[in-house]
């Protein structure tokens, strides 16, 4: 039986009756009496008996661990006169990650409709599987099959509302939703290598698809003939190119290679992109098609992930040597800046603000990156705490096992180790925005990885972060 | 023809005739090295021998020339949990690249103390400095 402990608490906490274990945790997290326990408010617990202090903060401890008991976080200091302790009840922290759902074994890459009802994401194989949310539920409401080997690029135009996936196949098709089927159109991308990746460009009458045949196809649709045209940037690239990401000018593309460098690029199209362009702030475009307007040389080994941010002013990218790299004023002169990373690298980057890029990867958490007021960038934090906190700095499970091998001496697991504790348990590869309408802030998110599962998350909550957005 | 290359671009690799100027350098470094060690400041030593290593040049000659000093200065640490509280972490990239040529030396003494050293240089830096040493093909040392 739990000796009773004195303690003055701000509610009607009735501390005569004797309370076991799991009465006094249930008060503090279970029923509805959480809500007096108001942000900032102090409580002092006095007790004659040390260990019951003890005890209670132990018990504290718990329940802010626990999620019913998320709104308050508690911790109790020992102060040895008179075994007294203060338990202070800190700011909630809320969690960003507001959904999770496992949508398959693996996810290769997904995307999401305009109207963001509906995400079409690839199960690691030949399909695209289109999950509608219906009363809290995902129903699988399409299955797209048209390719003969895993489609590694979805992309969803918010414009036209088709959709364009690419394959090892080497193949892409456009799908256009006619009443309740999606009907495939061939592309023709003439393409001896498999495809890496696509993107719609921002207008949607047009897209870029990266090739292991060390091209960019730019494919744009011909009225006349009724079919996709692509067009090849054949030259400058010394391997596969891993990711594309258009300027918000729909001219510009940025592309990463494994050759380690990020190039832009020109596809004006005469009779698909307006007229001769007049020249903006970055870059010059005037440019005909396929020429080089910036070759960065930051990287030494695989880059990927390239994204421009929302103005089109800058670029990141990050390389398979745990780096990310931040261009600003891209054109004749950039203004570069590497961040070197502690843990494992990313694979895939966005832009949330001018100032805020998160970026996913092999940590299997999303980390966020932000531009103080001179431009420098720096790593802020990993976004999901709970993996943070009791990873604390150290590799997992797994890794500390193979680390302790490779020493020779036995290392003890630490115990708040309880393996991949987060939300995602594999590596993310792919981030995708979400924004309802083009005039509100962008501050949700969605990533995926290859444990299957999609997580949504939200930035508004985050109070250290708002600043940025 | 190019637009613009960006000014953040590679340096250009060493000529050989430059070669022979490194490896005088380098020798100057071995004394002073040599000089720290006997003083008993093996960390100094260390950073000495680290410090402009010419990883941007192709020749064999001038790496393994400054990989000898390095090691020099490895092996004469004794106390390596408390060498990294002297050491910027400016260094532990490069510590990195080192401590795998040592460790593919097979050589017994060689690989024990770079194995010592990489434990506590992967608790201190993070896998992201195994990563730069390991996938970095172009500045090998």
């Amino acid at each position: 039986m739990f000796h009773q402990v004195g303690c003055f608490v701000v509610t009607d906490f009735n501390y005569e009756n004797k309370m076991t274990v799991e009465e006094f945790r249930g008060y503090l997290g279970y029923n509805n009496e959480i809500d007096r326990y108001l942000i900032g408010m102090r409580v002092l617990a006095v007790d004659d008996d040390p260990t019951c202090l003890k005890l209670l903060d132990g018990l504290l401890r718990k329940c802010q661990n626990q999620e019913k008991a998320r709104k308050c976080m508690w911790f109790a200091h020992d102060n040895a006169v008179f075994a007294v302790c203060w338990i202070k009840c800190k700011r909630q922290i809320e969690m960003a990650a507001i959904a999770v759902h496992q949508f398959a074994d693996c996810i290769t890459c997904h995307a999401w409709s305009p109207d963001q009802s509906m995400v079409a994401l690839c199960p690691n194989n030949n399909e695209v599987h289109i999950y509608k949310l219906v009363e809290e539920n995902w129903e699988r409401i399409h299955v797209l099959q048209k390719h003969d080997q895993i489609i590694v690029g979805i992309d969803w135009s918010k414009s036209s509302n088709r959709i364009v996936t690419v394959s090892h196949d080497r193949n892409s098709y456009v799908w256009n939703e006619e009443g309740s089927l999606w009907v495939p159109t061939l592309v023709i991308l003439r393409l001896n290598r498999a495809a890496l990746c696509v993107q719609w460009s921002p207008k949607g009458n047009k897209f870029a698809v990266g090739s292991g045949a060390k091209t960019v196809c730019i494919c744009y649709y011909e009225q006349e003939n009724n079919w996709w045209v692509s067009k090849l940037i054949r030259k400058r690239h010394d391997s596969s190119v891993t990711s594309v990401a258009w300027h918000p000018n729909n001219v510009l593309i940025a592309t990463t290679s494994t050759d380690g460098k990020c190039r832009v690029f020109s596809t004006f199209i005469k009779g698909v992109d307006a007229g001769k362009p007049k020249k903006s702030g970055s870059g010059s475009l005037d440019a005909k098609f396929g020429e080089q307007i910036v070759q960065l040389d930051l990287s030494f080994c695989w880059a990927f992930g390239v994204k421009w941010s929302p103005s089109g002013n800058s670029l990141a990218y990050v390389g398979h040597n745990s780096m990310i790299y931040f261009v600003d004023q891209v054109g004749p002169s950039p203004l570069a800046q590497s961040v070197v990373l502690r843990d494992l690298p990313l694979r895939d980057v966005m832009f949330v603000s001018e100032k805020l890029v998160i970026g996913v990867g092999f940590d299997c958490n999303p980390m966020v990156f932000a531009a103080d007021g001179t431009g420098l960038w720096s790593f802020v934090r990993y976004l999901d705490e709970k993996k943070a906190a009791s990873s604390s700095g150290r590799y997992g499970s797994q890794f500390t096992e193979a680390f302790g091998k490779f020493y020779g001496s036995s290392k003890q697991g630490t115990s708040n180790d309880k393996g991949r504790a987060g939300v995602h348990d594999n590596c993310i590869n792919c981030i995708v925005p979400l924004k309802k309408s083009e005039s509100t802030k962008m501050t949700s998110f969605s990533t995926s990885g290859l444990d299957g599962k999609m997580v949504i998350w939200d930035l508004k909550n985050q109070e250290d972060l708002v600043e940025y957005l | 023809m190019e637009k613009g290359k960006a000014r953040a671009k590679m340096a250009d690799h060493v000529e050989a005739d430059n070669a022979e100027a490194i490896i005088t350098t380098i020798e100057q470094k071995s004394r002073k090295i040599e000089s720290l060690i006997k003083q008993y400041r093996p960390v100094e030593a260390l950073k000495t021998a680290l410090e402009g290593s010419p990883p941007k040049t192709r020749d064999e000659r001038c790496k393994s020339a400054n990989w000898i000093a390095v090691h020099r200065a490895l092996m004469a640490i004794k106390a390596v949990d408390l060498m990294f509280s002297n050491l910027d972490p400016e260094y532990y990239d490069i510590l990195m690249k080192y401590l795998y040529r040592g460790l593919a030396t097979g050589d017994r003494p060689t690989c024990d103390q770079c194995l010592k050293i990489h434990e506590k240089l992967t608790q201190k830096a993070g896998l992201g400095c195994i990563l730069r040493a390991l996938s970095d093909t172009v500045n090998t040392v």
